[in-house]
């Protein structure tokens, strides 16, 4: 099935949840940093990770500390 | 005197941005020459080839560690409710405070902030338990509801993001000021110049939080250290009492014993 993480277009399998499809996008040094997801508009918790089930045309936003005013 | 928002003291009265600056190392210079707890930022989508966020990320966290001080993450780039809600929530996870300045935008030209998504977004934030700092305009009635729902602190502009034009309408905010007696006031945005900074705790604000007017400096260390004199110097005029204007000359020296040069000869 295909997803879009931070935008970009992803294939997954129908049965992947949010745990492997964050550690297909984000690379092993940012796996260790400090990070929050969103799906399809809604805020999904660390501890939700692995239970939240992935459909096509899902969309994940991945966000990281920047600087701000 | 401090500076307490949702019962947190603090020493500064000054809230300060993290972005904008020519250099992490500068900024965290700059943030430190202001003597600063509080440091704003925010959250953005990075991808896996670039890491430019996490440089800066260490900073803040060095710079927080050293002052003592707090984050106070934003909502930049949020246009609607929704979007607030979601992304305050992220940012409770990621920076593990309540604390969220709530900007919510209902134009692209001038970044005013969006009234009916603010109070929208304040109600929802209030019920999952944020303490909310609302970015909002000048206006009395939305700073008003914003207090009604529960805000302590709220931060109307003194105008538009990034301009440095300064305080836009005295008499709005100085009419907030009056009509909110016990709101924490901070005035966010638009501030360019110390003395604009100085003007708004002349008022009897309770403080300021700005970003672009230091970084965007030739000398980003040294006007964060003027902004932190202007502050101070505001605050101390406001609490020594400002004295009346009035509309009449008034001779500061005695004119008892005027000396003869006054004298009227018959």
């Amino acid at each position: 099935m295909n997803i879009y993480i931070n935008g970009q277009s992803m294939q997954l399998t129908s049965t992947d949840n949010l745990t492997v499809a964050l550690q297909s996008f984000l690379s092993t040094e940012q796996q260790q940093l400090s990070y929050a997801v969103a799906l399809n508009g809604d805020f999904i918790g660390k501890n939700q990770y692995g239970s939240t089930l992935l459909s096509t045309g899902d969309s994940i936003d991945i966000l990281f500390p920047i600087q701000g005013g | 005197m401090s500076l307490s928002i949702y019962g947190q003291q603090l020493d500064s009265r000054l809230l300060i941005g993290s972005a904008l600056y020519p250099s992490p190392e500068i900024m965290k210079k700059a943030i430190l020459a202001s003597r600063s707890q509080v440091i704003t930022l925010s959250l953005k989508r990075q991808n896996p080839q670039e890491n430019s966020g996490q440089k800066i990320w260490q900073y803040i966290q060095d710079i927080v560690k050293q002052t003592s001080g707090f984050l106070l993450p934003n909502t930049a780039g949020c246009k609607s409710a929704k979007e607030a809600v979601t992304l305050a929530q992220m940012s409770r996870e990621i920076f593990q405070t309540d604390w969220i300045k709530l900007e919510v935008i209902g134009d692209d030209y001038n970044l005013q902030p969006d009234p009916i998504e603010l109070l929208n977004a304040t109600e929802q934030l209030l019920a999952l338990g944020f303490k909310v700092l609302p970015y909002c305009t000048d206006d009395l009635v939305i700073c008003q509801r914003l207090y009604d729902l529960g805000c302590q602190v709220i931060m109307p502009w003194a105008s538009p993001i990034g301009t440095g034009k300064g305080l836009m309408n005295p008499y709005n905010l100085e009419t907030i000021r009056l009509r909110l007696p016990n709101a924490t006031l901070i005035l966010d945005a638009g501030i360019g110049k110390p003395s604009d900074a100085c003007m708004a705790m002349e008022m009897g604000y309770d403080g300021v939080l700005l970003n672009s007017a230091v970084a965007l400096a030739d000398n980003p260390v040294v006007m964060a250290q003027a902004f932190a004199k202007a502050l101070e110097a505001g605050e101390l005029g406001y609490v020594a009492g400002i004295m009346q204007q009035r509309q009449t000359a008034h001779p500061s020296t005695p004119t008892l014993d005027t000396p003869f040069w006054h004298q009227q000869y018959s």
